[in-house]
């Protein structure tokens, strides 16, 4: 809580309602609301409280315009623990120095007002690779910032590598929202959905807020999170700030603009290491070539019939829309469906796999599935061990230790370590089945561009079905 | 509520329609907690598939899963494996690791070596290793705490939630705005009050002529669905009150749509205790008890008769209709608005005992009594409620049956002592009923209506009576012999009855 004037009768009150700064006495105040407008144009008159109300986002904003005026400000805003000081061991690398400092430079705060328990309202988004130490800059950016934080990261996964890494760093009780727990903290790891529907009970009681991510808060409802938050310091990371759907734009507005890009290029060979990839085709049994026929005729002859040709996206989100009450267009979907997964599981595909086992048998692998099936095939037929969304989190555990302590040498996964979580070293990685997306496939070679301690090349083997639309995906990525 | 890609509307119009559910649906609904009680002991792969199949049965997949999210909530899943899953990996990843699996033998010398470790099979390793993904397990239990109209119900609930999880403001009138106001607060919703005007503000249909508008806090700056699930739960109040009318501004992807909702849409809110023993068919049965007892039959109707063994379980038959004359039960079992599948899986449960006859009372409203009569003629269809012609026909095929075999049992010709007696004393002396004796040949007597009597006591009952006797004394006659019968009697003897008035009259000659 900080008071400016507080026995002032005419100073604006400013309070933190459910995601919302709510204003009173900003009337009888030597100010304008229309002049305040001009700043801040999402200010607007609450006949249902007779008040002004703002987005709690807009907060530092609110600050940094009332500090340049006249008026008596008495601001019950933040409700801040005090944090006990913060030294985490890490010492920065240079980039990685380079990158927090020009995130701190971002003040909005730089000309007042100061307050006692955040100082500062940086704002801005870091873009740096996968595998080059984001945590660790986000870990000093607290650590500088010393106000309790909230930090949103989007799996299980990470919710778990971030608390570990809070603890050993910081010491103490970390939060913790998410993986059904709600415990609130100075320091609180959250995911986003757990902050989504938190955000505007808890939205006053933290200085900083840190995105791991950050192109998450592009999706539709996850945008609310940041607009809830009144935390006035804001820091977004991610391996791949833009978005094709230009959603990056609207992450510019609620976390602030990328300040900072670090380049693959610029660590290869530094602190990535190299990597050859190899293309191994395969093709359907002729069982399943039929089957994917049958099926995707199915669907190709739906699509002749009802005119959509699926060149747009908007070509499928129709046909879903159909497929709620046209049983035909629901058939097709279906068969759709199942053609893709008779590709993306294809039985060769686990043939191939067996070979490329076989000219590795001393290496570490990692084994990427595009879904959780095929992940429990590979698992099953070649007993290794296998994290999916489905696998709890003590097991996901578990597996990584031992896989990064040796006493597993394989390992085999589906979507779910895409993003972020620390993956062991790896020298050869299989990647069965990889889906179109350009962001999945750069951040799944990020896993195997870590350093290796032998030097050796790492090398990536994909292997897709011939002659069939993933082939097409495939094309695409290399485009 | 249910998840959004079940949602249910009709944009026909420009408006925004949730799809209510009607009784037409009832069968559905049936069919869908048939599934689930069908596939007790069965993987969720498995039941999953049987829905997708019902799917295509239905027009309306969404309907369909729509209602299946209701009952699975009441599902109960659980591992089924020799060894717990977990262990299982542990221990044949390690074995895989030392063996360093490639090929198919390597595979099995790890699962070999690993379970000789755990002392159990590799076999019962191999299952066990991912016994505990979603699709492997069991379905235990489900206790559906609805019926089918039940289950319609909430289904109509849950969709008018679902349609309001896209809501950005919410205007409701009820006839208990106190309740309504109390819940916005403990909501954390917001609201403002308008009076109306005019016609729809004279308050004769109930409802306030205020309106409430509701809205989440950050409204004002844009229009938002963040507080869509809290307008859901907040229609259980409004739905609560006697009359209600409810009027909500929808974001449909990008679209704005007013969705309209009031008392009279088929949303009732469940009491805040649900029924926790689901008594389908109490009133079918009682009503069907009360009718068979009025009916003169050789069948004994006993309600909930001693519990039958089905394999290791034990189940209690609505009623058991025992014969007058031997020791015979047939089961009988009404089931409202249950499926095929139940009714198939009950009556193989069935099947495995012996000597237990059962007859099973359909709904007919499933459409399907037919094929299970044809399937299994123990099983009748009926409508609304059970008709007792249909279960006595079935008794008397029964009866029939039960005839037959005592009249095997018996000697061709019977040639009782008495003078004089009735075929029911007769058979109950044998232990028959009378129906069994009406082939046997009894050479020393003549059958006269009920009776068997001897030809020397027709002919000195003969000679005791004359024309004009009054009926009174010809009676007292026939009773002095054991017969009461008279009209038979009398008949055979040639005479007839004058009546005169209604209980006094004169015999005479044919």
């Amino acid at each position: 809580m900080t008071r400016v004037s507080a026995d002032d009768a005419t100073a604006i009150d400013l309070r933190y309602e459910d995601g919302t700064i709510r204003l009173d006495g900003l009337e009888q105040s030597p100010l304008s609301p229309s002049s305040l407008q001009a700043t801040l144009p999402d200010l607007e008159a609450d006949p249902r409280t007779d008040g002004w109300r703002l987005p709690a986002g807009q907060y530092a904003a609110l600050r940094a315009a009332l500090d340049g005026t006249t008026a008596a400000i008495d601001d019950h805003v933040l409700d801040l623990e005090s944090v006990a000081p913060l030294a985490s061991a890490y010492e920065l690398r240079d980039y990685q120095q380079t990158a927090l400092e020009t995130w701190l430079a971002t003040d909005r705060w730089a000309d007042g007002p100061a307050l006692e328990s955040v100082g500062r309202a940086p704002a801005g988004v870091l873009e740096l690779p996968t595998g080059s130490g984001k945590t660790v800059i986000a870990l000093k950016a607290i650590e500088r910032l010393s106000t309790p934080t909230l930090v949103v990261v989007p799996t299980i996964d990470l919710l778990e590598q971030w608390q570990r890494e809070l603890e050993r760093e910081f010491g103490g009780q970390i939060g913790r929202f998410g993986g059904g727990e709600q415990r609130l903290e100075p320091i609180t790891v959250s995911t986003y959905d757990s902050a989504y529907l938190k955000a505007d009970s808890v939205g006053d009681r933290f200085g900083c807020v840190v995105f791991d991510e950050v192109h998450h808060l592009g999706g539709e409802g996850y945008r609310e999170i940041a607009r809830l938050l009144a935390a006035p310091a804001r820091l977004g990371l991610t391996a791949t700030f833009e978005r094709p759907d230009g959603a990056h734009e609207v992450i510019e507005d609620l976390v602030g603009p990328l300040v900072h890009r670090v380049d693959v290029d610029a660590l290869a060979g530094d602190h990535l290491a190299d990597y050859d990839i190899k293309r191994l085709e395969v093709a359907l049994t002729t069982e399943e070539r039929n089957e994917y026929e049958r099926n995707q005729d199915v669907f190709t002859s739906y699509l002749a019939k009802s005119g959509l040709d699926m060149r747009s996206g908007s070509d499928y989100q129709e046909l879903v829309k159909r497929s709620g009450n046209d049983p035909e267009a629901r058939e097709a979907l279906l068969a759709r469906q199942r053609a893709r997964e008779i590709i993306l599981s294809s039985e060769a595909k686990l043939e191939a796999l067996t070979e490329v086992l076989a000219d590795h048998r001393d290496e570490r692998i990692i084994v990427f599935t595009a879904h959780n099936d095929l992940a429990y095939d590979v698992s099953e037929r070649f007993l290794i061990p296998t994290i999916t969304h489905q696998t709890g989190a003590a097991e996901r555990r578990e597996i990584l230790e031992r896989f990064r302590e040796g006493t597993y040498t394989r390992i085999a996964t589906s979507n779910v370590l895409d993003e972020g979580v620390d993956v062991p070293d790896a020298n050869v990685a299989v990647v069965l089945s990889g889906s179109g997306s350009e962001r999945e496939f750069t951040q799944r070679l990020g896993r195997i561009l870590r350093p290796n301690p032998g030097g050796r090349r790492a090398i990536l083997y994909e292997v897709i079905a011939g002659d069939t639309s993933e082939e097409r995906i495939a094309n695409r990525r290399h485009e | 509520m249910l998840t959004k890609d079940l949602l249910r509307v009709s944009r026909a119009g420009g408006g925004y329609h949730p799809q209510f559910a009607g009784r037409e649906h009832r069968p559905l609904a049936a069919r869908v907690i048939g599934t689930y009680q069908g596939h007790v002991g069965e993987s969720r792969g498995a039941l999953e598939e049987a829905l997708t199949e019902l799917e295509r049965e239905a027009d309306d997949f969404k309907l369909v899963r729509g209602l299946a999210a209701l009952v699975d909530r009441e599902a109960t899943f659980e591992t089924d494996a020799e060894l717990e899953p977990e262990r299982a990996r542990r221990a044949a990843f390690e074995a895989a690791e030392a063996v360093d699996v490639v090929t198919e033998d390597e595979r099995a010398m790890a699962l070999i070596r690993a379970s000789e470790s755990l002392d159990i099979s590799a076999d019962d390793l191999e299952t066990a290793l991912y016994a505990d993904l979603e699709e492997r397990q069991v379905l235990t239990a489900v206790e559906p705490r609805w019926d089918p109209d039940g289950l319609v119900a909430q289904y109509n609930l849950s969709l008018a939630q679902t349609a309001l999880f896209d809501a950005t403001e919410v205007r409701v009138r009820s006839s208990d705005p106190k309740a309504l106001i109390s819940a916005i607060k403990r909501l954390r919703l917001m609201y403002e009050i308008r009076q109306l005007e005019g016609d729809v503000a004279d308050g004769a249909d109930g409802l306030s002529e205020r309106e409430v508008i509701v809205t989440g806090p950050t409204h004002l700056f844009r229009a938002t669905r963040r507080y869509g699930t809290r307008f859901a739960r907040l229609l259980r109040t409004v739905a609560t009150a006697d009359a209600w009318h409810l009027e909500a501004t929808i974001d449909d992807r990008g679209t704005e749509q007013t969705l309209e909702l009031s008392d009279a849409d088929p949303i009732r809110v469940p009491d805040a205790e649900p029924v926790a023993e689901v008594s389908f068919d109490s009133g079918v049965e009682a009503d069907f008890a009360a009718r068979f007892s009025n009916l003169d039959l050789d069948w004994k109707l006993i309600r909930e008769p001693e519990p039958l063994a089905t394999g290791t379980r034990v189940m209690i038959p609505d009623f058991a209709f025992e014969y007058a004359h031997g020791d015979f039960r047939v089961y009988f079992e009404i089931m409202g608005f249950w499926t095929p599948e139940y009714v198939q899986k009950k009556l193989s449960q069935l099947a495995d005992l012996e000597d237990v006859a059962m007859l099973v009372a359909v709904d007919d409203s499933l459409g399907v009594g037919e094929e299970i009569t044809a399937r299994d003629h123990r099983a009748i269809p009926y409508s609304g409620t059970v008709r007792v012609k249909d279960v006595a026909d079935v008794l008397r095929e029964y009866e029939r049956q039960l005839v037959a075999e005592d009249a095997a049992q018996l000697p061709d010709t019977l040639q009782p002592d008495d003078d004089v007696i009735t075929l029911e004393a007769l058979g109950e002396r044998h232990g028959v009923s009378a129906a069994a004796l009406a082939d046997k040949a009894t050479p020393n007597h003549e059958r006269v209506g009920r009776a068997l009597v001897r030809p020397a006591v027709l002919e000195s009952i003969r000679d005791d009576l004359e024309a004009g006797m009054a009926l009174e004394d010809a009676e007292k006659v026939l009773e002095a012999d054991g017969l009461s019968d008279a009209s038979a009697v009398l008949s055979r003897l040639g005479y007839r009855v004058e009546w005169d008035g209604l209980a006094g009259g004169t015999i005479v000659e044919r």
